[in-house]
């Protein structure tokens, strides 16, 4: 049983799913579902398109220099049926599954901390730019007095 | 459907479903960039009077064919024939490039005879 890669999306595609289309250069393009099948046809690029595989990796979204991503490989070498070693192998795969499943989670835990109080920073400068939206005296006076602040601030930052 | 909607759906096109058809098919970017690679080819072509301007006038970067060399000419100013050249920038995609983002590498490494790499196995534990 050989299982492939999805063309677009990059998906493991299973014997009996999908579509393969062969291209009139007899190469061959599989992929795993019509959505993919789709998406090609409209000649769009994967490295572009923000739910692929390719493009997750080529903006940094997933971890890419890992040693459990070196586990699967496509060996082209046949290897003799060995009990012992099938039972080895099958017991490194979960074990590898887990230790990327608790790296994978460091990864994400990574990437996205600081979001919070970057889309913090964001709000409040789009109120400070937009003050004349706010009807309320009290609140565009607080707001203003956050503005000076934090001007102060950064004036005290350059001249420090 | 009056004519301001025919000519707004399907960007113009009249039949999407014709225009779709295999057959229909335009070359891929990593087609045209072997073609871009041999461009002597394109240069002299055989006469065939099924394509625009006998196929004399051809565009490899659009693989276009054009009625004659005003037109083609022509359409190197358009945006349309500087999008694509922006485009073809890049290097085409390729399956093993999907491979790769799935994680999936090839390792035909010399004397490596067991499925399972020992080095990576023991380089997972002291995590």
């Amino acid at each position: 049983m050989r299982l492939e890669k999805c063309y677009f999306c990059s998906s493991t595609v299973y014997p009996g799913h999908g579509t393969m289309f062969v291209r009139n250069d007899s190469k061959t393009f599989r992929f795993c579902r019509s959505k993919c099948h789709k998406n090609f046809k409209m000649k769009r690029n994967p490295r572009k398109v923000r739910w692929t595989k390719a493009f997750r990796r080529a903006a940094g979204k997933e971890m890419t220099i890992d040693a459990t991503l070196e586990f699967e490989k496509r060996r082209n070498i046949p290897v003799r049926y060995d009990r012992e070693l099938m039972a080895t192998t099958l017991k490194a795969m979960k074990r590898v599954a887990e230790i990327k499943a608790r790296r994978d989670r460091v990864f994400y835990k990574k990437r996205i901390s600081g979001k919070k109080e970057h889309e913090k920073q964001q709000n409040v400068l789009e109120i400070q730019r937009n003050i004349q939206l706010i009807g309320e005296p009290s609140l565009k006076e607080k707001v203003m007095e956050q503005k000076v602040m934090a001007t102060e601030e950064r004036m005290d930052m350059e001249t420090a | 459907m009056t004519r301001y909607r025919r000519t707004k759906t399907h960007r113009g096109i009249r039949d999407i479903k014709r225009a779709k058809r295999t057959r229909a098919r335009t070359k891929d970017l990593d087609q045209i960039h072997e073609d871009m690679k041999t461009p002597e080819k394109f240069e002299q072509q055989a006469v065939d009077a099924d394509l625009p301007g006998l196929g004399q006038h051809y565009c490899i970067q659009c693989s276009r064919y054009f009625t004659d060399a005003g037109a083609l000419s022509d359409h190197y100013k358009t945006k349309l024939h500087k999008k694509r050249l922006k485009v073809l920038k890049e290097s085409p995609y390729t399956q093993k490039e999907a491979e790769a983002a799935a994680g999936l590498f090839t390792d035909n490494g010399k004397g490596r005879v067991s499925g399972v790499d020992d080095a990576t196995a023991t380089g997972l534990m002291d995590t």
